[in-house]
């Protein structure tokens, strides 16, 4: 009557139907990226946090403007954003400034401008990848219902053939159906978590930044005079 | 003017870390999920209907009744052979070796020996076993012990074979009863488990388990059936030793009053033992 059944993970997935198979390999797919970017997201934000906070310290503790810029040049690659920012903004200031009939307002607005483009590519750089653990988020679960409905529409197909409706019947097919679902979940929650925290993190790095341009072309405008 | 330098810090790491962390899963749930349902063959244990001793018992007579016959039948084909002759003796020597070897060996032995030494005995056989079959060629072969040694081994031989054939088949008939019976018995047994199985999933998606039971205590009731498997009275033969669960459990029993019917209707039976756990491990 009753078979005894031994439901390995691997069993159920290798008993899957093919549609839910392919579900479940896009799932581990996107899975895996979406791991890959939060490892990748949260280096990216703590390294670029960490170079803030020294060039802040750097900054504020009233060295030579000069002297910041061209080490700033120098070890560009090490550079972080906040540093890359006031580089732009005092490269172009140096220049506006050495051209003769220009107001003082115009070249801050030069620099400033600079300063802004350079923040507004510093934080595409930032936030970029954001939209695919976001998309991973909100859309795996639904790809993992749309296996599970396939799985239980063919676990019931398959029910009726067997005269006797039991549940023992229905109950590996749902099974492996419902594995689909647990994958989708696997690679939902983390990546809405990680979105949720980096999307912050960066709101957070990008009001420092700004805070730090407002602050820079005022000691400019207090320069030119 | 500033080459974007976004060389993402750490990419193979984030890779190795990434398939390190689904490593990890797929080795946990590897291990984690290992379910195995054992359950069935508690269900076939837990349920013994009372009266399947009692109706297992009646398929085992026919088989004694054939084995009887086997042997009346070699006696009375004996019998008509032996009724010409007027002597005791080769009935009793058939017969000794078939049923009674021990109170008449004594006679048997004596005739041997007679005939080996004394013509006396022998004549009186001589006669009447010889008309019978092969009386001239005993007579023409001068021993005269031979003939009717040779008859009575013939006879026996024969009366013997018979009895070995015929017990063989009745044997056979007996083995082949026995399997059929056997057989009957595995199907019966897997469709009243089956029967049994139906019955318990009815009754325990009625119990309403009450609160506070201790352990898995196990209740035996006993529930008459109609044969439209109504359940027509329970009875509480051994107590759970918790009242409110043996009330649950009789409210269940005749909440779930039609009882699913058995595939097989030779499973039915009016009266069923039916002893329930809270859980079932």
């Amino acid at each position: 009557m009753n078979v005894t059944q031994d439901m390995s993970i691997l069993h159920l997935i290798l008993q899957a139907s093919a549609v839910v198979q392919a579900v479940m390999a896009i799932l581990a797919g996107v899975s895996f990226m979406s791991w890959y970017y939060i490892f990748m997201k949260w280096f990216a934000v703590r390294d670029s946090r960490r170079k803030t906070e020294v060039f802040e310290k750097d900054f504020w503790s009233g060295g030579d403007l000069n002297s910041l810029y061209n080490s700033a040049v120098n070890d560009r690659h090490h550079a972080g954003s906040m540093e890359r920012i006031f580089e732009a903004g005092f490269r172009e200031f140096t220049k506006l400034r050495g051209q003769k009939g220009l107001d003082a307002s115009d070249v801050i607005d030069g620099s400033r401008r600079a300063m802004r483009a350079t923040y507004q590519r510093e934080l595409d750089a930032l936030e970029a990848h954001l939209a695919f653990l976001a998309s991973a988020g909100s859309v795996s679960p639904y790809i993992g219902l749309f296996g599970t409905v396939w799985g239980i529409m063919h676990a019931f197909r398959a029910l009726g053939n067997v005269g006797q409706a039991t549940l023992s019947s229905v109950a590996p097919g749902i099974a492996e159906a419902l594995v689909a679902t647990a994958i989708g979940l696997f690679a939902a929650i983390p990546a809405v978590l990680a979105y949720n925290r980096f999307s912050h993190d960066i709101d957070r790095l990008a009001t420092r930044y700004e805070s730090f341009m407002e602050e820079f072309s005022n000691i400019l405008q207090r320069q030119m005079r | 003017m500033i080459p974007p330098a976004h060389q993402e810090p750490g990419k193979g790491k984030a890779l190795m870390l990434a398939l390190a962390v689904h490593l990890l899963l797929a080795v946990a749930l590897f291990l984690g999920v290992q379910w195995k349902t054992e359950e069935t063959v508690v269900e076939v244990e837990l349920w013994s209907p009372v009266p399947r001793q009692a109706t297992s018992l009646p398929p085992p007579p026919p088989p004694p009744r054939e084995q009887p016959r086997p042997e009346p039948k070699p006696e009375p084909r004996v019998a008509p052979k032996s009724d010409p002759k007027p002597d005791p003796k080769p009935d009793i020597a058939v017969k000794k070796e078939e049923k009674k070897p021990e109170p008449k060996k004594p006679e048997p032995k004596p005739e041997p020996k007679k005939t080996e030494p004394k013509p006396e005995p022998k004549p009186e056989p001589k006669p009447e076993p010889k008309p019978e079959p092969k009386k001239p060629e005993p007579r023409k072969s001068e021993p005269p012990k031979d003939p009717f040694k040779d008859l009575l081994e013939q006879e026996t031989k024969l009366t013997q074979s018979k009895a070995r054939t015929q017990t063989q088949a009745s044997r056979i008939a007996q083995m082949a009863a026995e399997a059929d019976r056997e057989q009957k018995a595995a199907g019966r047994k897997s469709a009243e488990s089956n029967w049994a199985g139906k019955i318990k999933a009815k009754v325990r998606g009625n119990v309403v388990l009450p609160p506070g039971i201790q352990g898995n205590p196990e209740a035996v009731f006993e529930v008459n059936l109609l044969p439209t498997c109504e359940v027509q009275r329970v009875q509480l033969k051994r107590s759970s030793g918790n009242p409110a669960l043996d009330a649950a459990i009789e409210r269940a029993l005749l909440k779930s009053s039609p009882l699913p019917k058995p595939d097989d209707p030779a499973v039915f039976q009016r009266i069923l033992e039916i002893k329930y756990r809270p859980v079932d491990e």
